[in-house]
């Protein structure tokens, strides 16, 4: 699979595509992302990623904070798709729940991502850790 | 559930465990914070310490799968920089297990409309722009090496030929040869005069103690009291092999009990009058102790127990006095500082036989003055040697032992008793004194005099 551009296409395709290459990419550059661009050098050094373009290192922060925003997407609604197990004495509100990123709702999101993330029960985060899962669910 | 997106978690490879391990805590650590920093972002308002903790790896696992995918098809393009068409590519690696979106542009040319590249733009336009929190330095920091100079650089010149000078110089000598290092002690002529005066006053103080103890000795003894000195006696202190000397003595004989003269010793007759000598020597004792004490160190130890042990040559008689261990054994508070010394040991050893050999010598000087001697030292052995000497020596008469002033250039003059068994008489001699000794009849003069010794004692 080849990195560059086919030479098939004809000349203003190919500018078209530069300039909306070009304008992508200015527009990564206003973005700043969340993650510091020392901190996404220093790991795609770290796999022989080798490019003084700034540009690039933007857009692979860029994607990185997409997909984790993604995930934590997912463990957000599968944390609000629970149904709160508090309920308050006052009875004010009973769905309210801090919302907490749980290794449980992000085991569940990121299994729809391809990832395994499986907890060890020990490792006790919540009260109702170790609990039967049907019950902690309901 | 999951808009397809590129996002796709690594597969569980073998590169995970170096990922942890190789990482350092501090880009751990600004994960940390970005991760934090998105999730607020998207909507949490907290997060287990677990779930944030996979969450930084799984982030940190997707930027080296992602910079190794870029990095793979760079190089299957025959290029070691990668470009952007090599991050795409690899975006949209990532990304396959969620399906593809925009499937069939793939492979299109314009990068710019893969689904990939779609998907950034659609987030970038979309999401809050959250900088990171704090700033953060460019790292790893490049610590600055510190390069061998060449030997150029030294100003050497190698010392073989086939070495180019502008190879690092070879390390000094001093690293791989070893010196003898001798310990040089400046030696200050001024300072040793100075240690050497103090021992000699500490002896001479410690010489007045035993003096003290005799004379307590002697006095309790005439008093014929049941005193407490008597019952250091018993204890048994030292018994240096030294002072085995020729009596049989038994400690607890000895004791202060008797004026200490062993039957051996002299007659029973000089008892009574050593016992009248000890007293005539108590004051006197004390007061030389006194001024010794105050032109030294100043401390002033008065025995509370007259303790003393007296050691005399009688006329004919060879046999010594008892022990000075003995009398040690009774201030036992003050035999501390005896035994501290014993460095100064050899060098007392040969004051004391130099002694006695000037005394030998000297013998005829004063003979009037010489009936006895009284031989005080500081050591246990030093006084066993005084006694052992002057009986191998066939030592029968008491001399006088002279002070020397050029005996091992001490500058102290050597202070002896003398004392005259048969009178209750004291002549204490100095060396710049010996012409004005006379034989004083009672303490009260004997008191006076010392008084006068004692103004014009110069003890440096």
């Amino acid at each position: 699979m080849n990195g560059q551009t086919s030479h098939q296409q004809p000349k203003d395709g190919r500018h078209d595509d530069d300039t909306a290459l070009t304008e992508f990419l200015a527009s990564l550059m206003d973005y700043t992302p969340t993650i510091p661009d020392e901190l996404v050098e220093h790991y795609l050094a770290k796999s022989g990623f080798q490019c003084p373009d700034t540009r690039l290192t933007r857009l692979v922060a860029v994607a990185t904070q997409k997909f984790i925003a993604d995930v934590a997407t997912d463990a957000l609604q599968q944390c609000k798709a629970r149904p709160a197990v508090i309920k308050d004495k006052r009875d004010k509100q009973q769905k309210e729940k801090r919302l907490i990123l749980t290794m449980e709702d992000l085991s569940k999101a990121l299994r729809e991502y391809g990832v395994n993330v499986k907890h060890q029960e020990y490792f006790a985060d919540t009260p109702t850790a170790g609990l039967d899962p049907a019950s902690r669910d309901e | 559930m999951s808009d397809g997106g590129e996002a796709e978690g690594t597969r569980d490879e073998q590169n995970g465990s170096n990922l942890r391990s190789g990482d350092g805590d501090y880009s751990r650590a600004i994960s940390r914070v970005a991760m934090a920093q998105i999730c607020e972002g998207v909507g949490f308002e907290g997060f287990n310490e677990s779930a944030l903790d996979s969450l930084v790896d799984i982030a940190i696992r997707y930027v080296c799968e992602l910079g190794k995918t870029t990095r793979f098809y760079a190089n299957s393009a025959g290029r070691t920089g990668c470009n952007i068409f090599d991050v795409v590519q690899g975006l949209e690696d990532l990304g396959k297990p969620l399906g593809f979106t925009g499937a069939s542009e793939v492979h299109t040319d314009c990068v710019v409309s893969s689904g990939a590249i779609r998907e950034i733009k659609e987030y970038v336009d979309m999401a809050d722009e959250v900088p990171f929190a704090q700033p953060v330095p460019q790292f790893p920091v490049i610590r600055e090496r510190r390069m061998i100079p060449s030997f150029l650089q030294m100003g050497e010149t190698p010392a073989f030929k086939h070495v180019p000078q502008w190879l690092p110089a070879f390390p000094d000598a001093h690293t791989y040869v070893r010196t003898p290092v001798w310990n040089e002690r400046l030696s200050d002529p001024r300072t040793d005069k100075i240690e050497l005066a103090r021992q000699h006053r500490k002896a001479e103080r410690s010489l007045l103690n035993l003096q003290q103890r005799l004379v307590c000795n002697g006095s309790s003894v005439a008093t014929t009291s049941a005193e407490p000195c008597n019952g250091g006696n018993g204890s048994g202190v030292n018994n240096n092999g030294n002072l085995s000397l020729e009596k049989p003595l038994e400690a607890e004989d000895i004791g202060v009990s008797r004026v200490s003269i062993p039957p051996k010793l002299s007659s029973q007759a000089q008892t009574e009058k050593q016992v009248s000598l000890l007293e005539t020597f108590a004051p006197a004792i004390e007061a030389m102790k006194d001024g010794l004490d105050s032109g030294s160190d100043g401390e002033k130890t008065f025995p509370e127990k007259r303790d003393s042990v007296f050691l005399e040559l009688k006329g004919g008689k060879k046999v010594f006095g008892e022990p000075l261990d003995l009398k040690i054994r009774k201030a036992v508070g003050r035999t501390s500082s005896w035994f501290g010394h014993e460095g100064e040991k050899d060098d007392k050893k040969r004051r004391v036989e130099f002694i006695l050999r000037q005394s030998l010598e000297n013998q005829q000087e004063l003979p009037q003055l010489i009936d006895n001697v009284v031989c005080f030292s500081p050591f246990l052995e030093f006084g066993g040697l005084v006694l052992e000497e002057l009986q191998l020596e066939g030592y029968e008469s008491s001399a006088m032992l002279q002070p020397h002033q050029n005996f091992l250039d001490s500058p102290l003059p050597q202070m002896h008793w003398c004392c005259r068994p048969l009178e209750p008489k004291m002549v204490f001699c100095e060396e710049e004194e010996e012409t004005n000794m006379s034989l004083w009849r009672t303490q009260d003069n004997f008191l006076r005099h010392q008084e006068q010794v004692i103004k014009h004692a110069t003890w440096n």
